[in-house]
């Protein structure tokens, strides 16, 4: 059969290719290209993908808010926010630790990734546990598995590349006959829904932290709440506090589309770093640019082979046959959220995350779409469930950065984030289950 | 000569740094003229968005010299070293092939199926002259590769890609004071 056959080529091609080191983006391109020739189809329509993949207005807020953050990380904006979620830790059983999960939350607000989050957070976190007295295995843990908060709480740059992905995807027209007409998907509607769900993870993690606390004896400060501490704090923070109001009260407001409103937010940082915080220097400046430079071709050099590929599996009717056989298996709406949370959560395991969207969200869009799935909803979930993957084994990048922090083994702070990875993965599949946690404030904000 | 040397080697990020500044000013100035003085300009938009695209293909081009583009490796580790070394030649060569015929393509695409006539929409530029990047990076991303393989190979230098030398960094000394040079990305 000639569907088959495209399989086999597509993705044997592409897992061949992945497995022998290759590129994601030559393995993707390689696959691409293989079938096209088998198809008989000219190759020559990669060209005008390799451009019209890359040159759209609403990609350019992945570059700006890379830039935006690393420059807020220059300017001091972020150290202000951590220690403002510290001044908060006061005398609560596992005050600190929960001051770290909502530290990665402030931080989550202006960046949109996750090891960047870990890094800033940690740095100044992981020390200040240490010194009331917690284990360094455990400090590392907490921050390490909040790091991936940094990827839901809006805005956030996986969040863009969804929207990217699913906005070049038309709706199969059985699924609108089936299920009625589904909402837009657009990147402030993203932004938006992203909300709430990032509170529901925060919430478990901080439960979870709670417990785990108070079996082992973390207790806060003898002195209670340091009202000076947390004015202080608020003091020299508050210009850091308008950061994340600049750039999502343009966004939700309607006045700025998500890419004005990083630009804004670039020009913002900008002046609080030269003049408010005199922090920002010029090397750090250049710096950014470079990192921007090399982070921004990487991710959308892979988004052109990605969408050749997207568009091959979409062309031959590939996400159909997976819906087919998924329902075969079960036509249970839950069972089959399990199914794709865990191949998720697998492939998040080893892949990086904007790639693995990259490649998924043609592959799962459309199926979820024929189930009848909304595609925000969707995407919220696909998003929270890559974002555990930075704190699980073998590639958690968050492991990696916090145990370097606090030089403590890998294996330590591994076996002591995994119980924050499954309370996660628990509050995803509730996220999954009850639609209206992403869907909410989209509605009532009449998005 | 020194100079001309380093410039010539890292040209990609120069012109990325040199296009990146250009379009987000280009697009605040738009931001700000529409918003505040109400005079919305046109053509800024159109232009940003090229700029951006030569951004991203040079980017590319820098990434590969740094090798900071994204493989699968954690498999390497039941490898033997020689048959490491194999794969990551085979993928290079791959890699290699790809470029090649993608030049190819591009090229062309953009001297043989172009014609001046067909123009951006509110710039009117000739659209053969913005699609002309494809063939340049990739030209200039396939000589990126082969120099990263001649330093690694033949040169013996230990090509790190900036993730683990940040995370490099992290590990050797970490202490507040030194977090602005570990965090980005």
């Amino acid at each position: 059969m000639n569907e088959t056959s495209i399989v086999l080529i597509l993705f044997g091609s592409f897992i061949g290719l992945l497995m022998l080191g290759a590129p994601v983006m030559v393995s993707l391109g390689l696959a691409a290209l293989a079938s096209f020739l088998y198809l008989d189809e000219n190759p020559i329509k990669l060209v005008q993908i390799a451009f019209n993949a890359v040159g759209s207005f609403p990609l350019m807020a992945l570059p700006a808010f890379i830039l935006a953050g690393a420059l807020m990380e220059a300017s001091g904006i972020s150290k202000r926010l951590v220690n403002l979620a510290e001044s908060f830790a006061g005398p609560v059983t596992g005050g600190i630790s929960a001051a770290a999960v909502l530290a990665c939350m402030f931080f989550g607000a202006i960046s949109g990734s996750g090891p960047a989050t870990t890094a800033a957070v940690g740095m100044l976190m992981i020390p200040a546990m240490v010194r009331r007295g917690y284990d360094k295995g455990y400090a590392s843990a907490v921050t390490a598995s909040s790091g991936g908060l940094g990827i839901v709480i809006p805005p956030s740059i996986p969040m863009v590349i969804f929207g990217i992905s699913a906005l070049g995807l038309t709706v199969p027209a059985e699924a609108t006959a089936q299920h009625g007409t589904f909402q837009s998907v657009s990147i402030p509607k993203l932004f938006i829904a992203g909300f709430l769900p990032g509170m529901v993870i925060s919430l478990s993690l901080i439960t979870l932290n709670y417990i785990r606390c108070r079996k082992l004896g973390y207790k806060g400060t003898e002195e209670g709440w340091s009202l000076s501490q947390i004015k202080g704090a608020f003091r020299s923070g508050i210009w850091s506090i308008l950061a994340p109001l600049v750039i999502l009260g343009g966004i939700y407001s309607g006045i700025f589309t998500p890419t004005e409103s990083a630009i804004i937010a670039i020009f913002y940082t900008l002046v609080i770093g030269c003049f408010v915080h005199k922090e920002l220097k010029w090397k750090d400046f250049a710096r950014s640019l470079e990192t921007t430079t090399w982070l921004s071709g990487r991710v959308l050099l892979i988004l052109f082979t990605a969408t050749a590929f997207g568009r091959l599996l979409v062309e031959n009717q590939i996400p159909a046959i997976v819906a087919q056989s998924m329902l075969s298996l079960t036509d249970n709406l839950y069972l089959i959220w399990l199914l794709i949370i865990a191949f998720l959560l697998f492939v998040g395991m080893f892949m990086e995350t904007l790639a693995a969207i990259m490649i998924l969200t043609p592959v799962l869009l459309p199926v979820t779409y024929s189930l009848g799935i909304d595609p925000i909803h969707f995407g919220i979930v696909m998003v929270c469930t890559l974002s555990i993957g930075f704190s699980t084994p073998p590639l958690g990048e968050n492991l990696f950065v916090a145990a370097g922090i606090s030089d403590t083994p890998l294996e330590e702070v591994t076996a002591k984030a995994l119980p924050f990875a499954l309370v996660s993965t628990l509050a995803v599949i509730l996220i999954a289950f009850v639609p209206q946690i992403a869907l909410l404030l989209p509605e009532l904000l009449g998005y | 000569m020194r100079s001309i040397i380093k410039i010539v080697n890292n040209i990609e990020t120069y012109l990325c740094r040199v296009l990146l500044v250009t379009f987000v000013t280009l697009l605040f100035v738009q931001i700000v003229s529409r918003e505040i003085f109400n005079y919305p300009i046109t053509w800024s938009e159109e232009l940003s968005v090229y700029m951006f695209v030569w951004f991203v293909f040079f980017g590319a081009s820098h990434a590969a010299k740094l090798s900071a583009h994204n493989r699968v490796t954690f498999q390497y580790r039941w490898f033997p070293e020689k048959l490491k070394v194999l794969c990551e030649l085979l993928s290079d060569t791959a890699w290699l092939f790809f470029n090649c015929y993608f030049i190819y393509l591009s090229y062309d695409f953009v001297f043989n199926r172009m014609n001046l006539f067909w123009k951006s929409q509110t710039l009117g530029i000739p659209m053969k002259y913005i699609y002309l990047i494809l063939p340049i990076a990739f030209t200039l991303m396939t000589i990126r590769i082969l120099q990263v393989n001649y330093l690694k190979y033949v040169r013996g230098v230990d090509i790190e890609d900036p993730e683990s030398k940040e995370m490099q960094e992290l590990m050797d000394g970490s202490t507040p004071e030194n977090k602005n040079q570990a965090t980005n990305g």
